[in-house]
């Protein structure tokens, strides 16, 4: 250890309780490997705030921020949807013919279906539309007021369709008919699973499989009848075992959780109305809690014989949090929620 | 929806008020000199013109109106009215100059994105905010950062050459100088940025066959064309001799890379049977990680796996897969890597 650290380790050390001994050790520790040939600091270059000793003393809490990550990808905006296809056809124009006989040999069932496709759309790709990237009339890649391929659903009804048509024995039937209900059950294609689920419909928020395109938080009751992350005071442990146990004292054993991290995410600083005197002979003036980030792997929270008071869960997205707690927590709280 | 609303960036880039909040809310009495001129000027805004009728909409149809317009040979051939950007750049001086490259009429345009990539959407909601939380590192109030001091040499004396030279490495041969790692900010969360394909196949010397259908699979799996490298030199245990074609690689990027490795992950790599993950012992020290597969594990790719009997049996080769992050060491790369879900086994490097 060269100068300059040691001399920063005396100065965090002579700073006396205003540094805390994590951050005591994060100076003495080396920060990278540049830190290894740092020049010698003169004493003025770190500047630690001195201390004031005082008698007033704050509560300090652990809160754990339980979330579940999206589960499928966003809906698209209109706009996105457009560009996507309007790239998509300007690629038909731009690239070079598919090699239909690295795919299809000649003279086989499947290189007749494909002749009959291509036919009917234009084009190899069968999700634009029927364009044709290709001739005269290629410059005509806009669609028309009120067209639907750039609709995702029409698109994925489109694949499936394609997919699920593959042509009766003879070659020649029309594909209408094949879309009769003659279609036997082993070329049904497995339909996409709603993006909408009935949690959505019924907005149950006990549920962790309402919105999925979102990331839901896990909120609590406190017995104030406040709604909060869950949280708890901690004595002789790290915040990420604080976390640990206050998901387990709260909610129960039945979730597989991750505490991300050693480090809190964010605080809430809450003050009494008058100071309390504490044990210790402290006067307590308010309480800080510093929020873990968690995320839900499996399982549900379950309150049953919890050991924090706590009445009721939700899972909400940051929107509706918004207009469950209060406004000082919300100006507290909003920065570590993900907009998604 | 709130989620059918334009990105954020873009919505609030849009709905931002320019002027600062105290003048929000002018007072009703306010004139300016120029309010009666513009309403002599326009009286009416574009946006108040309803659209055409649903009729007009329904019938219009591009191609009918392009024929009857083109009839009786009336119009310009088109070489006479539609621009056509030079074949070859004559300088910054030449009158005739191509459009940009971002322009559907440039020769040099790409058209795309083509989608918003899956894994993109997950790194951006859930990934990234996770490794700031787990790489953070605390300063505590009042603390500055020790000065760096100059990792390379300077040019000693007053010889008139060493005058604005760049500075010299350092002595010696064995002292790499690594990548320095800054604080860690949300501006510099480690991200994909590049995918690389390598394939090797020294039988390519004495058949070029083996090279063609490598460069098909590379192509086929990765969406992208292929470059074919020559042997830099000879090696006899390798049986590589200088000048011949033996190798080639695909190097992808953004849309391409994003899914590309979906695909590797969750496709292909589960389908391998005892697969151990990655070696641990990867790495370049700068944060690219690179992991081989046998030509076993390249058929299961789906897009080789569709018409597996269109390429030679025996000629599908075992490729190297390197994924460049922007990460400065191995230890954020290989985290970010093992949030996208790529394992590693044995001892880890770094």
């Amino acid at each position: 250890m060269n100068t300059g650290q040691q001399t920063t380790r005396r100065l965090a050390a002579g700073a006396g309780r205003s540094v805390c001994r994590s951050c005591k050790d994060t100076l003495s520790r080396k920060y990278a490997s540049a830190a290894a040939a740092a020049v010698q600091t003169d004493d003025s270059s770190q500047h630690i705030p001195p201390v004031s000793q005082t008698q007033d003393s704050f509560r300090i809490n652990t809160g754990v921020v339980l979330s579940r990550p999206p589960q499928i990808t966003r809906d698209l905006h209109p706009l996105e949807s457009a560009f996507f296809l309007y790239q998509r056809r300007l690629n038909e124009r731009t690239a070079l013919p598919f090699t239909r006989y690295f795919y299809y040999k000649k003279r086989t069932t499947a290189d007749l279906e494909w002749k009959r496709k291509i036919k009917e759309r234009l084009t190899p790709a069968r999700d634009i539309g029927r364009y044709k990237g290709y001739g005269d009339e290629a410059w005509n890649d806009e669609l028309l007021v009120g067209a639907k391929e750039s609709d995702i659903h029409h698109q994925v009804e489109k694949l499936i369709e394609d997919a699920e048509d593959t042509g009766s024995p003879d070659g020649d039937v029309a594909p209408a008919s094949n879309a009769s209900g003659t279609k036997k059950e082993a070329d049904k294609i497995e339909r996409p699973m709603p993006r909408i689920t009935e949690a959505d419909l019924k907005n149950d928020v006990k549920s962790l499989s309402r919105q999925l395109q979102r990331t839901l938080y896990l909120l609590v009751k406190d017995k104030e009848g406040r709604w909060i992350f869950p949280q708890d005071t901690f004595g002789k442990e790290t915040l990420h075992n604080a976390a640990g146990r206050i998901l387990v004292d709260s909610c129960g054993v039945n979730m597989n959780t991750w505490v991300v991290g050693n480090a809190p995410i964010g605080h809430y600083q809450r003050d009494y109305l008058d100071a309390l005197k504490t044990a210790s002979g402290f006067n307590e003036v308010g309480a800080k809690t510093f929020f873990m980030k968690a995320r839900i792997m499996a399982g549900q929270a379950n309150l049953k014989d919890n050991k924090l008071g706590l009445t009721d869960f939700k899972w909400l997205v940051k929107d509706e949090i918004k207009n469950e707690v209060d406004r000082h927590y919300w100006h507290s709280v909003k920065n570590m929620l993900a907009e998604r | 929806m709130a989620l059918r609303e334009l990105p954020f960036r873009t919505a609030s880039t849009l709905l931002r008020d320019a002027r600062p909040a105290i003048c929000a809310a002018p007072p009703a009495s306010c004139r300016y000199a120029s309010t009666e001129a513009v309403k002599q000027v326009e009286d009416n805004s574009s946006f108040s013109i309803p659209p055409p009728s649903e009729q007009l909409a329904k019938t219009f149809d591009p191609i009918a109106r392009s024929r009857l317009r083109r009839r009786g040979g009336k119009q310009l051939p088109p070489s006479r009215y539609q621009f056509r950007p030079p074949k070859y750049y004559r300088g910054p001086l030449h009158p005739h100059q191509p459009p940009p490259v971002s322009d559907p009429a440039s020769r040099l345009f790409v058209p795309g994105p083509f989608s918003l990539p899956r894994l993109e959407q997950t790194y951006q909601s859930t990934i990234a905010s996770d490794l700031l939380t787990l790489t953070y590192q605390h300063y505590p109030p009042g603390y500055r950062a020790p000065k760096v001091t100059q990792r390379l040499r300077e040019w000693q004396g007053d010889h008139p050459y060493f005058k604005n030279r760049p500075l010299r490495p350092p002595r010696g041969k064995g002292d790499v100088l690594r990548l320095l790692t800054p604080p860690r900010t949300f501006r510099n969360i480690p991200k994909i940025t590049k995918v690389t394909l390598h394939s090797m196949v020294p039988l390519a010397q004495s058949n070029s066959a083996y090279l063609h259908i490598a460069g098909m699979a590379l192509q086929a799996i990765s969406n992208v064309r292929i470059t074919p490298h020559k042997a830099r030199h000879s090696v006899v245990q390798w049986e590589v001799r200088e000048g011949r074609f033996v190798s080639a690689t695909s190097t992808m990027e953004r849309e391409d890379a994003q899914h590309f490795l979906s695909k590797l992950i969750d496709v292909v790599l589960p389908r391998i049977k005892e697969w151990k993950g990655v070696p641990g012992s990867t790495g370049d020290g700068s944060g690219n990680m690179s992991f081989g597969m046998t030509p076993d594990q390249v058929a299961l790719f789906p897009e080789i796996e569709v018409n597996y009997d269109a390429y030679p049996p025996k000629m599908i080769p075992g490729c190297y897969i390197t994924i460049h992050t922007d990460a400065t060491n191995d230890k954020d790369a290989r985290l970010l890597l093992q949030a996208i879900g790529l394992p590693f086994y044995g001892k880890l490097k770094g």
